[in-house]
């Protein structure tokens, strides 16, 4: 599909581009000595030829009608929750404390992904929490940052 | 006879309950994720790598391994019971499988299903057993000229085998080259692309990345709608085949266990491709092929069987060569890493214990799977009936906690949800994930060996085709992608491709 390749196309040339420039600023040695810096040199240059020349060939191509990038109107709002997510777990697992923001995170998940009722997001939310701290921090004695509260 | 005492001392390995106990851990999680649709058996190696951080070795690899094949046994349970394959090698059981199943025979169909995976398995260890030393023995002779032609031709052909664009596959194979460069230098020292994120110094880590490319970017694709699985029986029941059963599937078991071990042993997504392959040879040997497709049992017993078989053949590079022949098995090798053991030719001989270990222990867990895997049909019933709404956090979570008890990083959590988006938009944007992961694997090892190649040689490239097992790898490589750009075959490929699917294999 075209939007696919010139995006790709696109990113691939990008990056091919940045470790090509990036590796000078390391030894590339020679070809009788190669350093650090020639496997990146070589292989950005390849990756940045072969992006162009998929973006060469998908210039001159129609364009299709492929399938939308969403296959249902609301996919997009999931997708993003999830990733959100995600990237605030990550930000206030030392705020919270891991059985408090593990706890926030499932039930967030179920209520609001594929909306389940309090009930049967409350019970996942505590049977899960309870399993991981039984699993990963009892049995398995991984030590996880402990929030304000103490646990 | 010198087999069996190495077949003894693996045992002896085996038979330690500690290795028992992860054998069954292993084979029981195998079953699982294969029996649920949406997560297969590399999200879920990817998801265990953390773990085995704190488990020794061999039983690492034994627990892993059981992942591995047990997951051929759980896929054919969704297939045939609601028509939607557990994963991907068991796309084909749906055709006869399913038919069965709604003909009220769902449980000859599971049965046979077990039996065949049992025989192709029983077989199948049997194949490594004669042809891993002597393949080991081979490679020997390998420098790093040989090496680094074998793990291109390796890349090519797993190329060559997914069902994308070539010129896309190669692009995303050279990505995973130069993320696999991020990192401290191996022959030099010197620090590259870490931008001075400490986490960065050992490379990008390869567990944020599988998990990320793998693990979430699954989950994010199955968020984008919602998915209603339909249990075509509740009551399984008659597990066991009839003699008339046993009479149409042992010859397909038994020509769909060599035919899948073979292909198993080249690179490439062996089990899928053995299924296919299986079904069609069954129906052209069939006096009556038109069964084919109506419920009948062979197209059950052979590909089932191929399946099992090919996930057993693919341990063999991996063992010898220490080249990982697809995705699944590249996140096995990342698992060896972690563990500081190299697999290569000198790998069995060096650790007779994990080889042999990992041999037997093949086979108890396909004994147990055998033993198990019918009496519990009816909780893998109920597992199914989980919704993923519910199911989908937990994976999440279990991510979370496995990618942070590595090192406990948070800087690696971000990397692993980092690779998801980047794992999502490639699927959506049609590049394929195995080149990349393949590549990001062999990637480190690939640029020790043509830099050693040419710091031998005096700067000569012609070394990778002056020597000639060297040269033979490389023909085989310019072969196949000059082969493609021949109209003909690249038809037969794309079709064969469409058969396929898309699915990560």
């Amino acid at each position: 599909m075209k939007r696919n390749d010139l995006i790709g196309g696109f990113f691939f040339l990008t990056v091919g581009f940045f470790f090509a420039v990036y590796s000078r600023s390391v030894d590339v040695g020679t070809m009788e000595e190669p350093g650090p810096g020639f496997l990146p040199l070589w292989a950005g240059v390849l990756l940045a030829i072969m992006s162009a020349a998929l973006l060469g060939r998908t210039f001159f191509k129609k364009f299709d009608q492929g399938e939308a990038f969403f296959p249902e109107t609301d996919s997009w709002k999931r997708v993003g929750m999830v990733v959100a997510s995600l990237i605030v777990y990550n930000l206030l697992l030392r705020q919270l404390g891991f059985i408090l923001v593990t706890f926030l995170f499932v039930a967030f998940l179920v209520r609001f992904i594929f909306p389940q009722t309090w009930l049967k997001t409350a019970v996942t939310a505590a049977l899960s929490t309870a399993g991981a701290q039984l699993v990963f921090v009892t049995l398995l004695e991984i030590q996880f940052p402990k929030g304000p509260l103490g646990f | 006879m010198e087999i069996f005492n190495y077949l003894i001392q693996g045992a002896m390995v085996a038979f330690q309950p500690v290795n028992l106990l992860f054998c069954f851990i292993g084979v029981l999680m195998g079953t699982l994720v294969g029996v649920l649709p949406g997560l297969g058996p590399t999200a879920a190696i990817a998801l265990l790598l953390p773990v085995s951080f704190h488990i020794p070795p061999v039983a690492t690899i034994i627990m892993l391994s059981g992942i591995y094949y047990g997951a051929m046994y759980g896929g054919s349970t969704t297939s045939i019971l609601v028509n939607m394959p557990g994963e991907a090698a068991s796309v084909i059981t749906c055709l006869d499988g399913h038919q069965m199943a709604k003909q009220g025979r769902a449980g000859p169909a599971l049965g046979i299903a077990a039996f065949g995976s049992f025989i192709a398995g029983t077989l199948g260890i049997v194949g490594i057993v004669l042809l891993a030393p002597p393949m080991a023995q081979f490679a020997l002779a390998f420098g790093p000229p040989e090496y680094f032609s074998m793990m291109l031709m390796g890349i090519v052909i797993i190329i060559y085998m997914s069902s994308g664009s070539i010129l896309k596959d190669f692009m995303t194979a050279v990505f995973g080259l130069l993320l696999g460069t991020i990192g401290m230098d191996t022959i030099a020292g010197t620090q590259r692309l870490t931008f001075g994120v400490l986490e960065l110094a050992d490379g990008v880590g390869f567990i944020p990345a599988v998990m990320g490319l793998f693990g979430i970017s699954e989950i994010l694709m199955n968020v984008e709608r919602i998915v209603a699985t339909t249990l075509v029986t509740e009551k399984v029941k008659n597990l066991l085949p009839t003699l008339q059963d046993w009479k149409e599937s042992i010859k397909p078991i038994l020509r769909g266990s060599v035919l899948g071990f073979v292909i198993g042993v080249l690179p490439g997504p062996a089990p899928v491709i053995a299924t296919y392959a299986s079904y069609a040879m069954e129906k052209k040997l069939s006096k009556t092929p038109e069964k084919f497709g109506t419920g009948f049992i062979a197209g059950v017993a052979g590909p089932e069987s191929a399946n099992n078989a090919a996930s057993s053949g693919a341990m063999i590079p991996l063992f010898t060569l220490g080249i990982p022949a697809n995705s699944v098995i590249a996140v096995l090798l990342g698992a060896f890493m972690i563990h500081g053991l190299q697999p290569g030719p000198m790998f069995i001989t060096k650790y007779p214990e994990i080889f042999w270990g990992t041999v037997v222990s093949m086979y108890l867990g396909n004994a147990m799977l055998l033993v198990l895997n019918l009496p519990l049909i009816p909780l893998w019933v109920k597992v199914l009936k989980i919704p993923y709404s519910i199911l989908f956090p937990l994976i999440l979570i279990f991510c979370l906690i496995g990618v942070y008890s590595l090192n406990f990083s948070q800087v690696e959590i971000g990397l692993m949800t980092a690779f998801g988006v980047l794992g999502y938009l490639m699927r959506k944007f049609k590049f394929e994930m195995a080149p990349l992961i393949l590549a990001l694997v062999l990637g480190p090892m690939m640029e020790s060996n043509l830099r050693l190649s040419l710091l031998l040689n005096q700067g000569d490239a012609s070394v990778f085709l002056t020597k000639p097992i060297s040269a033979v790898f490389m023909g085989i490589s310019v072969l196949l992608i000059v082969s493609n750009m021949i109209p003909a075959i690249r038809n037969r490929r794309s079709k064969f491709k469409e058969k396929l699917g898309e699915d990560d294999v």
